[in-house]
């Protein structure tokens, strides 16, 4: 197949198609952005004091700030991913049009990801224009617009999101056959396993390998990063896969106990697509367990400002002065609120791919909804089947990516002891140390779990899943319209 | 028709969906430019059997042979370039892409397998005024009648000039008078290529365009031949 002929077969389509293709590139435009400006900070070297925020002239800041920004990018790339199931049902029966013609199963996956790879590769170099305009436009003392990554990280970064969607859309594909009658979906005949656990919990391990050396190893800063980066990233791969199971176990436990029709109809979706949720809330949940972390890091950093207080007061340091960065907590502050803001537009990016992904998976059986309601079925049954469909595994993920993110910080310090090096130091004899100044506000302060702010934040994200939800059942009312029987 | 000369051949096919045989051994052969028609009643395994006979499904026992070549063996991909290229297939409905247009429809099997896209639209331009439809080469399918969907159907399966042609009920969705037109076509075409046809119907005067009917019951060839009277 010659690439013209490819080309026209990829961007065959109607017009929910043409959407995909926006969406999509739309998406792309966004996280190349993000990626960017992500370089750009790292790309920055030494103390940078011609910049006026205080984020950028620290090194020891950026890569916060980087990483903040790569943390936006993850839900808009997941967002793209799930852009790719858009009208799905309309491509897959062209698909099957052109495997009857006698494309190859290649061919015809080829086409598929094709149509995703131009798709991003256009929104990809829309999003490159945008950052070279916006680095016109833009003042340099508050933005880092002086410099340039190097030139071959801009171009991994604008192929970086193509190749990903491709590898995203050919991925999604491997459960679909496409034969000259039709389009097959792979059934599993087992259901998902709890090994995602395995995940978690190797992913805490490695998180807490710097966190719990004994003293006398040093590790290099690379290395800790190392450890922290590839621990929390297990750690949300583990949830997110381990959706799949819960998602199962909760579609058998609404059939064996729900009442009613619309528990029966969504236990069965569950039990036979448990994945759906690990596809549709992946974003929604990084974001969450990021979320998580931030705001177990503010109680963390919280109680050290506490412990830096006493010891001040401890040491006679009343006058502003002393140890630590006490004196400027809202700087630091200010730096968890950045991540944040940063969480809280990840999580409704996330929010509109599991709105999309819940059309999607509406209109895919638009027929069988009509059908239903054709033989009888109210409507608000099958409104309140999507919704027990999308929230029961939901909520208990939720408290899964909640307890995971608050759980690591805490594997970097649960209590911080105030006052005892001193009384230790008086018992060992040693002859140098001075006797506690202030024995009696010797005493260990406890890192408190932040069940506000969690609560908060979960509360939030399934704020955000209702809203959808809620966007999606207007899909099932034109969905469950009895024309669709007639469609074709 | 002795299997020496047959150009396709099946024997003793068997196929099931699940626990329900739908072919049960079936045993066929079709000559060069033979048309066949495979007649029976609703759920006999007469479109499986096509299925099979194409290459579009693989038998759970049994052989199709094409060409002195066991295709059974052959990858999904190989028998999906046998299809482009030796094979043509017309279905009742829903084998045009219905976001090309006529002349791309017609010309996606040429381009599928490398031809240029001025040639490949130049032969499928030819192809459709050859069947009556020359000037919806334009159009797309959803902008046609049936019959003329079913004409550039028949355009795009016969492009490659194919040595056989599966039609499974090709006229299903028409009504008699644009049905036996389309089909006179589809015929006229054939004869003058020395195409091979497997017809599947249950129309006694669909049956009636075929040199030769073989009827299908519950999976099995029926022994006594009672079909729709082609030949009587």
């Amino acid at each position: 197949m010659r690439p013209a002929t490819l080309a026209r077969l990829a961007v065959a389509g109607n017009r929910t198609d043409t959407l995909r293709t926006i969406l999509t590139a739309l998406s792309a435009l966004l996280a190349t952005v993000a990626m960017l400006a992500a370089a750009t900070v790292l790309t920055i070297t030494g103390w940078a004091e011609r910049y006026t925020n205080p984020l950028l002239i620290e090194p020891g800041l950026r890569p916060g700030v980087s990483a903040t920004l790569i943390l936006v990018a993850l839900p808009v790339l997941a967002l793209a991913g799930q852009c790719i199931r858009l009208g799905a049902p309309a491509r897959d029966r062209r698909l099957a049009a052109i495997r009857l013609a006698g494309a190859t199963p290649r061919e015809s996956v080829l086409i598929a990801t094709a149509e995703t790879a131009v798709a991003s590769l256009l929104g990809s170099v829309a999003g490159l224009v945008a950052y070279l305009v916006a680095r016109k436009v833009i003042d340099r003392p508050a933005l880092p617009t002086d410099i340039l990554p190097p030139a071959p990280v801009i171009v991994l970064l604008v192929l970086l999101v193509p190749v990903l969607a491709a590898a995203a859309g050919a991925v999604l594909m491997r459960q679909v056959i496409v034969t000259p009658l039709g389009v097959e979906r792979r059934i599993r005949t087992r259901g998902p396993r709890p090994w995602p656990g395995l995940l978690i919990a190797a992913g805490i391990v490695l998180f807490a390998v710097p966190t719990r050396l004994p003293e006398h190893i040093n590790l290099s800063k690379n290395w800790v990063y190392a450890f922290l980066g590839s621990g929390v990233m297990l750690t949300m791969v583990g949830i997110v896969l381990g959706t799949g199971w819960i998602s199962s176990t909760a579609g058998r436990l609404l059939r064996r106990y729900g009442r009613g029709p619309a528990t029966l109809l969504a236990g069965q979706r569950l039990i036979t697509d448990p994945w759906n949720g690990s596809r549709t809330m992946a974003a929604l949940l990084a974001a969450v367990i990021a979320g998580a972390v931030a705001l177990a890091y503010r109680e963390l950093l919280a109680t050290e400002f506490r412990y830096y207080d006493i010891y001040n007061a401890m040491m006679g340091s009343t006058d502003g002065g002393g140890m630590g960065a006490a004196e400027a907590p809202e700087f630091y502050y200010g730096a968890i609120r950045l991540v944040v803001v940063a969480v809280s537009l990840a999580s409704v990016v996330a929010a509109a791919g599991v709105l999309i992904a819940l059309a999607e998976s509406i209109v895919a059986r638009r027929r069988t909804y009509a059908a239903l309601t054709a033989a009888g079925v109210p409507r608000r049954t099958l409104s309140a089947a999507v919704a027990w469909q999308t929230l029961t595994p939901l909520i208990p993920a939720l408290v899964l990516a909640l307890a995971a993110g608050d759980a690591l910080v805490r594997l970097i310090d649960s209590e911080i002891p105030v006052g005892y090096e001193f009384r230790d130091c008086v018992a060992a004899g040693y002859g140098g140390c001075e006797a506690p100044r202030h024995p009696e506000m010797a005493q260990i302060l406890h890192v408190p779990i932040p069940w506000g702010s969690l609560a908060l934040l979960g509360g939030g994200a399934l704020l955000a899943v209702l809203v959808a939800v809620g966007a999606g059942l207007l899909v099932l009312r034109a969905s469950t319209d009895l024309d669709e029987l007639r469609a074709g | 028709m002795s299997e020496r000369s047959a150009l396709l051949s099946g024997i003793g096919i068997a196929r099931s969906y699940g626990a329900t045989p739908a072919l049960r051994g079936v045993d066929l052969a079709v000559g060069a430019g033979e048309i066949v028609a495979v007649t029976g009643p609703s759920g006999c395994g007469k479109s499986t059997l096509l299925h099979c006979l194409a290459g579009i499904l693989r038998t759970d026992s049994g052989t199709v042979t094409y060409r002195d070549q066991d295709i059974g063996l052959w990858s999904e991909a190989a028998r999906s370039r046998l299809r482009r290229t030796e094979f043509g297939v017309l279905f009742q409905f829903g084998q045009l892409v219905p976001e090309l247009t006529a002349v791309e429809n017609v010309a996606l099997p040429l381009l599928l397998a490398g031809s240029g896209r001025r040639e490949a639209r130049q032969v499928a331009a030819e192809w459709l005024d050859r069947l009556g439809v020359g000037e919806l080469a334009e159009q797309r399918p959803g902008a046609m009648s049936g019959g003329q969907q079913q004409r550039c159907a028949t355009a795009r399966a016969l492009v490659t000039q194919p040595r056989v042609l599966f039609a499974d009920e090709p006229t299903g969705a028409l009504d008699a008078l644009t049905g036996e037109q389309v089909l006179g076509e589809i015929v006229r075409v054939v004869r003058e290529q020395g195409t091979s046809v497997v017809l599947i119907t249950h129309e006694a005067s669909v049956a009636a365009y075929a040199d030769r009917e073989i009827v299908l019951r519950d999976g099995v060839l029926d022994p006594t031949g009672l079909g729709l009277g082609v030949g009587r």
